[in-house]
């Protein structure tokens, strides 16, 4: 089983307590570089070895159909997993084919965070989002008007995907990429004018991940902040955050022709197809999925549980900083980002294009063309694009 | 004849000691560089997606060289390869003859200022990177703090956002990083070159110009071929100060082929496309070298024209 380092004392708890239900299975954590880019390198280079051995695995979102496709993890269906109590959208994603690959152990969002002490209501269109940003920078004297991840890599994606959600626009639908449409070119106008027209975005965030972004807004330095919800519980701590009980999350703002939308994150549980104890396997994941364990992840790390009926749980308002009201508002509208094997390779092929528009090197009707041409190029060279599909599977 | 024999006999005695003597070197020659090179060569030209098994491993002839030489990407990566050698590369040769004619000189203190100048040479290139990322990073970095203070900028720039400007950070830290190797390859050039010869110059009423020009570049030349040969060649591999300072950024604008082939190879787990990359850069490196050492001729080897 392998895990990350900042969340290993929690897992340490649940399963020394596992190991006292199932006397007769032994657990053993692996540490696993923090950085995923770092983790998926050496879960491939394991996998593509055939090692038996970690018989669990810990799966970022986008990786369950590409170890899937590749046969290097277990369907999932034989157990019979209650995949009714978990949001829809996170079972979804974890599905290739026909079957379930891989378990929702806790659940990532991207959220608007605003500032309550600024504003009385949350935007819910981009017009009121750039109103009130510019209002915040004018009238109040803020920095900036809103902060969010532009710089080349996977959060620039997941940043575009809610913008482009909000106007109706997809990136992949049954094979085919239609990124280059009508909402994907409005969505990425409407990022390029919050820095380059509008100003609410500084320019210096095409060059920010996630922590700059925080560090921005907890500063008080931004009137409102794209970002997923780790930052909830840092930027409460008042010793180094100026906002803390200053603020609030909500849904991403929208257009009419589309809805608020939220980039599914988060982190499933799989089990590595060489293993030897398939049936422990299965008991592990299933106790680290329980009701109770998701509470607890929730109260220790701020993980948001995977599973809806826990939200009704009185204790998880207790246990989580967010409430949960809020939370769940935000994951009914999350959406997964393109499922399929290869989704890593198109994700960098956006990255590119995407970031050339925002830097002005390139028109973004433009650059969603290019960047729609070649993933689709791409897909069909793998036999995965709409024709090669049905022959495929 | 008959006397010849005895020699010849000697002769191929000791040939065949020589050969014994460099087998061991041949041997470790073909193990470590001419194996790994033909396992790329190999890999490049099958198709090799570690993600995806399912297409197995066929033999697909050029197919990924095609691939290469119609992706505008590697050809981006090209440019931005040969700008960034011959910029960095001219920079520091430049800047580290001047270094090398100074510290040739006799001052006190001569031996601590040839030691602190490979200070910047000493630190990991990574580190560096991070360093001079730092220092460009942010509206409140020092660069943008100090252009901001002398007046040169209005407001603050945001380096790594436009092609034009991200450069900068990107050469200037090769150039600080490198031009002291530079500077003591040439040292040690003109540390060969006999003080008598100056003399005559002077007596024979050469200008300081006319000695740099007629005495020093002429005798420097085979340094010179050297730093090029060794800056060039590194300045083609660059890898790991873009991805510490850019990434590559912004969009692809500095992504050398370095870069790019570790993109392929390790990111996207293209084992035959990217081994088809790295074929191509090897080639041109490898072509690079022919030519230097075609140019230098006898000079390098010590022998004649």
């Amino acid at each position: 089983m392998s895990v990350l380092g900042a969340e290993a004392e929690v897992l340490r708890r649940q399963l020394r307590r596992f190991m006292e239900e199932y006397p007769d299975i032994r657990v053993v954590q692996r540490e696993t570089p923090d950085a995923a880019d770092q983790r998926h390198q050496l879960y491939v280079q394991w996998l593509n070895a055939g090692a038996g051995d970690p018989d669990i695995l810990q799966l970022d979102v986008v990786w369950t159909p590409e170890f899937a496709a590749a046969g290097w993890i277990l369907p999932l269906d034989r157990f019979a997993p209650d995949t009714g109590a978990f949001f829809p959208t996170t079972i979804s994603a974890n599905r290739w084919g026909d079957s379930l690959f891989a378990l929702p152990w806790f659940v990532d969002v991207g959220m608007l965070y605003w500032r309550t002490d600024l504003m009385a209501s949350p935007p819910t269109t981009f017009e009121a989002l750039v109103r009130s940003a510019h209002s915040a920078k004018q009238r109040q004297g803020l920095r900036h008007g809103l902060v969010w991840q532009g710089a080349r890599y996977e959060g620039l994606v997941t940043t575009f995907l809610e913008y482009l959600g909000g106007h109706g626009g997809r990136i992949m639908e049954e094979g085919r990429v239609v990124v280059a449409s009508a909402a994907g070119r409005q969505a990425l106008r409407e990022m390029r004018s919050e820095i380059h027209e509008s100003g609410i975005v500084p320019t210096a965030a095409l060059t920010w991940h996630e922590e700059e972004t925080r560090f921005a807004f907890q500063n008080g330095e931004s009137a409102f902040m794209r970002n997923w919800p780790y930052a909830y519980g840092l930027m409460q701590d008042s010793s180094q955050s100026r906002v803390a009980g200053r603020f609030a999350v909500a849904p991403m703002p929208a257009t009419r022709d589309g809805t608020p939308t939220a980039a599914l994150g988060g982190a499933q549980l799989a089990i590595n197809r060489n293993t030897e104890h398939p049936e422990a396997a299965w008991r592990v994941i299933d106790y680290l999925t329980r009701p109770e364990q998701m509470l607890e992840r929730a109260r220790v790390v701020g993980q948001f549980p995977t599973r809806a009926a826990v939200y009704d749980d009185p204790q998880l308002a207790a246990a989580l900083s967010i409430p949960p009201a809020q939370a769940r508002r935000v994951i009914e509208h999350a959406v997964a980002r393109p499922v399929t094997p290869i989704y890593t390779q198109l994700s960098d092929i956006l990255q590119v294009h995407l970031h050339r528009a925002l830097t002005r090197q390139r028109e973004p009707a433009a650059a969603l063309a290019e960047a729609q041409a070649e993933m689709q190029r791409l897909l069909n060279r793998v036999g995965l694009g709409v024709e090669g599909r049905s022959a495929r599977r | 004849m008959r006397g010849a024999d005895p020699i010849r006999g000697v002769e191929r005695q000791e040939a065949r000691l020589a050969w014994g003597m460099v087998l061991p070197a041949i041997g470790t020659i073909l193990l470590v560089a001419l194996f790994p090179l033909a396992w790329t060569a190999w890999e490049s030209v099958h198709l090799h997606d570690l993600r995806m098994p399912w297409l197995g491993r066929p033999f697909i002839g050029a197919a990924n060289y095609v691939e290469a030489l119609g992706d505008p990407r590697f050809w981006g990566a090209l440019g931005h390869t040969a700008f960034f050698a011959v910029t960095s590369v001219g920079l520091e040769l430049i800047l580290g003859l001047g270094l090398a004619l100074a510290m040739n000189r006799a001052f006190r203190g001569r031996g601590l200022v040839r030691a602190a100048i490979l200070v910047p040479w000493a630190i990991p290139t990574v580190v560096a990177g991070l360093l001079w990322r730092f220092m460009f990073a942010g509206e409140g970095g020092i660069v943008n703090q100090t252009l901001l203070d002398l007046g040169l900028l209005r407001e603050p720039l945001v380096w790594f956002i436009e092609a034009e400007t991200a450069w900068v950070p990107v050469i200037l830290a090769d150039v600080w990083k490198t031009t002291p190797f530079v500077a003591l390859l040439l040292l040690a050039g003109l540390q060969n070159i006999d003080a008598s010869l100056y003399e005559a110059a002077r007596i024979d009423g050469a200008s300081a110009w006319g000695q740099f020009r007629h005495v020093t570049l002429p005798l420097l030349k085979p340094a010179i071929l050297v730093a090029l040969i060794f800056r060039t060649l590194d300045a083609f591999r660059v890898f790991d100060l873009i991805y510490a300072l850019t990434g590559g950024g912004p969009g692809t604008s500095t992504e050398p082929i370095a870069l790019y082939t570790f993109n392929a190879l390790l990111q996207n787990l293209r084992f035959g496309y990217g081994s088809a990359l790295s074929v191509i850069v090897f080639a041109i490196t490898f072509s690079l070298a022919l030519i230097y050492i075609r140019l230098l001729g006898g000079e390098l080897t010590g022998g004649k024209r």
